[in-house]
């Protein structure tokens, strides 16, 4: 089965077509430039040279979340139009999980994080091993310092990788615990064959029912403002 | 921190396109001021700057506007944000990893949220025309 997978949850934009675990052609860019305009050229380009053709898809994957608010929508958005026009079945996969195949084969727990600024991560955890990963987190959006908390469970199961555009903010803030390590940049990003790669394991949805997965951050509860006192004199 | 008084629109415009031309992209510009105290025209004058002579207005109802400028300028309007929620579904964390410049009207909206090092721009009515505007976080 032939799958085509699109990550646009964060800076980078990333689409990969897998055939029964075999990565058939993957393109990747991490400069800055808008998914929208960006996205489609380049898996239009890259089924080009392959020579790939939409119909012989046989499923669509798209990272449905956590992420960047716009960057959810363009994948999501993009993939339900490839789908519905192909008549072909989704699977939205964990951005988090997607992470974490970068390092399925290794042996360690993989904490995925993607930074959601003002000091708070999305992040979830992973047990990974010969037999692939196995989930010890559920996704979540929480606070650095909460976070730290948690890696005094993960430390005694084994070495912990971070992945994920937060990787290096989170290695930065507890490297000096020890047991913390920062895999090179080509594995922390999110990539397409990865979300093939987890998609294989996932059960196909209509097109209709992808929906982004936002997750509510801490800080959201919190007042971001001092806008009361000023707003009653103006306007 | 500087403070400038002007003295009409034109002259409000031609202080941001001197500001303009210390930007180089990532910055994020922070007005303080209430209603009619020219962040728009301040906005404009921005855009000019930056190489961009298309239509300027206040994002009120759109939330952003985004200007072909180089580096691209993206005008935002809190003044309908007023949760963190609303914020992020803005797109708001997003703009600030492109490398354009953000000019933001109403941040007193989001205080909290402003990226360290910011330029603040604070707008203060002298007179009908007239306006003492002071720049922090940057030199002019």
């Amino acid at each position: 089965m032939k799958i085509l997978g699109i990550d646009t949850s964060s800076v980078s934009a990333s689409t990969a077509v897998v055939e029964d675990g075999k990565v058939l052609a993957e393109s990747f860019i991490n400069v800055k430039l808008t998914h929208s305009e960006t996205m489609m050229p380049m898996l239009e380009a890259m089924l080009k040279d392959a020579r790939l053709s939409l119909a012989e898809i046989d499923a669509f994957a798209v990272t449905n979340g956590p992420g960047s608010f716009t960057g959810l929508r363009i994948g999501i958005a993009a993939v339900k139009g490839l789908a519905f026009a192909q008549d072909k079945p989704c699977f939205g996969v964990s951005t988090m999980e997607a992470l974490a195949y970068n390092l399925a084969g290794v042996s360690g727990v993989v904490v995925p994080a993607m930074d959601a600024r003002c000091q708070q991560v999305y992040t979830a955890a992973f047990c990974a091993g010969p037999d692939g990963l196995v989930r010890l987190e559920e996704d979540c959006a929480i606070s650095l310092e909460e976070l730290g908390g948690k890696l005094e469970q993960f430390v005694p199961r084994g070495p912990v990788f971070f992945v994920g555009d937060g990787g290096e903010l989170c290695y930065n803030k507890f490297h000096n615990r020890g047991g913390v390590f920062l895999p090179p940049p080509h594995l922390r990003y999110a990539r397409a064959a990865c979300v093939c790669m987890a998609a294989q394991k996932l059960s196909p949805e209509p097109a209709a029912s992808l929906v982004p997965r936002y997750l509510r951050l801490p800080q959201a509860e919190r007042e971001l403002l001092q806008k009361q006192k000023s707003k009653g004199e103006d306007r | 921190m500087k403070t400038f008084v002007t003295h009409t629109a034109e002259e409000t415009e031609a202080l941001a396109q001197r500001l303009a031309q210390k930007l180089c992209g990532g910055e994020v510009i922070a007005y303080f001021g209430g209603l009619g105290m020219g962040k728009t025209t301040f906005t404009r004058g921005l855009a000019r700057g930056l190489g961009w002579d298309g239509e300027v207005s206040s994002p009120t109802f759109a939330l952003v506007h985004e200007y072909r400028s180089r580096p691209p300028l993206y005008h935002f309007d809190m003044y309908r944000v007023t949760s963190f929620d609303d914020l992020y579904s803005t797109g708001f964390f997003d703009y600030l990893e492109t490398g354009g410049i953000l000019a933001i009207e109403w941040s007193e909206n989001i205080e909290s949220a402003l990226p360290e090092g910011c330029v603040r721009v604070s707008f203060r009515r002298l007179g009908d025309e007239e306006r003492e505007i002071t720049v922090e976080g940057i030199e002019l």
